[in-house]
């Protein structure tokens, strides 16, 4: 086994331990220490692959989102209905999917937030996979004609974000599950739909 | 006893007054100290030993005046967020039709926070956390800053610049997080005043579009 080949086995290791003591334990209550000793690794090359904790959970977690936008990639395209529609089914999908792991993706944001040094983790609420997914659903609804081409498409897949964030708020505050973030989206959903929306199929739904 | 009693109680009154005094000192410096530290070490980060040799006190002293950490960030959390609420009424005054007072609105909050980003970035941090959120939540001031926004569109209602279907209580709720959202930008990717201005610029129009008549 060469060099990088063991370091790359090493990292795989530390990954699935971490992933199975995050799931059953919680975030805050693993410690590396017992990361190292379920991967059967020193402490030292946990250090080795990952600078902090934060890093490990955050590479947990962003294999975990891999995952799901592979499957949006494959579900968004089977998807019927208006543009509105499809973006519903495609957050009801996501809060789904979150809901499982929540207590994690909540201890991850907060964490991202927090101010550790040595440490390169971001929310995942903005990366580009989740925006990529939207555009195309978007970019659908102009081919078929409920997207007004005119309405800057970044901007509307910027405020979906800024909604979808709120709503998830709830399940941090409200411990909502994955029905009751859905709902709320489909309401805001509705409301930025009306503002991409042709002007003329507007007023003929009034 | 009532020709006793009178100087009795005003040298009371002084003592009792020196003493809220040097209390509300003592607060004072913990609350500079407290500040300090989280913007340096995030919420996390800093401990109560820490802010309590930052203050130059015991840390006995700190809990004389503070039950727990988070009660300290509390108070931080409150003073700002008070303080900015004001300012967003007072921009607000000078707004021009609701694109330009609500652009106002946001621009007075990313203005506010813009010297001190590393206590906003711990705000968030308690904002998403499950214990701590709610009482983030429950802050007036932040109740007032939507109350603040929905006032703007019912104003707009009334003018005619919105139809009566505006459906204010969610769009209210929309734009506000609109205008959270862009606070990650201003923390991950440093963006400037401009550039958080612009975006927000953008995103009022596309939640006032589906409300605007004519």
């Amino acid at each position: 086994m060469s060099r990088t080949d063991r370091k790359e086995a090493t990292r795989r290791r530390v990954l699935d331990a971490a992933r199975e003591l995050f799931e059953t334990e919680g975030y805050d209550e693993t410690t590396v220490r017992a990361i190292a000793k379920r991967a059967e690794v020193s402490v030292g090359s946990v250090f080795t692959s990952f600078p902090t904790k934060l890093d490990i959970l955050s590479e947990v977690m962003g294999e975990r989102l891999d995952e799901l936008y592979d499957e949006l990639d494959r579900v968004g395209h089977q998807l019927r209905g208006s543009t509105a529609d499809r973006l519903r089914s495609l957050f009801a999908l996501f809060f789904a999917f979150e809901t499982r792991r929540k207590r994690l993706f909540l201890a991850h944001i907060a964490a991202t937030y927090d101010w550790r040094p040595g440490t390169d983790a971001r929310p995942f609420g903005r990366n580009e996979r989740i925006k990529q997914v939207i555009r195309d659903c978007l970019a659908r609804g102009v081919v078929a004609g409920d997207v007004d081409p005119t309405v800057d498409q970044e901007v509307v897949v910027d405020c979906l974000l800024a909604a979808y964030a709120w709503t998830y708020r709830l399940a941090a505050w409200e411990d909502a599950d994955a029905d009751a973030m859905s709902r709320a989206m489909d309401h805001q959903i509705g409301l930025l739909a009306k503002g991409f929306t042709p002007r003329a199929q507007v007023s003929a739904l009034i | 006893m009532k020709h006793v009693a009178t100087p009795i109680g005003e040298t009371k009154v002084k003592g009792l007054t020196r003493r809220a005094l040097a209390k509300q000192q003592t607060r004072a410096k913990v609350l500079a100290a407290a500040r300090r530290l989280f913007s340096e070490q995030g919420y996390e980060g800093a401990t109560i030993r820490d802010i309590a040799a930052a203050a130059g006190m015991s840390t006995g002293a700190v809990f004389a005046n503070f039950t727990d950490k988070s009660d300290l960030f509390r108070e931080i959390m409150i003073n700002d967020l008070d303080s900015l609420v004001q300012e967003m009424a007072d921009a607000a005054q000078k707004g021009r039709g609701l694109e330009d007072t609500l652009l106002r609105i946001f621009t007075a909050g990313y203005a506010f926070y813009k010297g001190q980003l590393p206590l906003a970035r711990a705000m968030f941090s308690i904002s998403w956390s499950p214990v701590e959120g709610k009482t983030v939540r429950s802050f007036q001031a932040v109740q007032k800053m939507v109350e603040l926004i929905s006032e703007q569109l019912s104003a707009a209602v009334e003018r005619g610049e919105l139809s009566q279907e505006a459906d204010i209580k969610l769009r209210s709720q929309m734009l506000f997080e609109a205008y959270l959202s862009n606070y990650p930008q201003a923390i991950f990717g440093g963006w400037s005043l401009d550039a958080l201005q612009n975006r927000a610029k953008d995103q009022i129009r596309i939640l006032l579009a589906g409300a605007k008549r004519g």
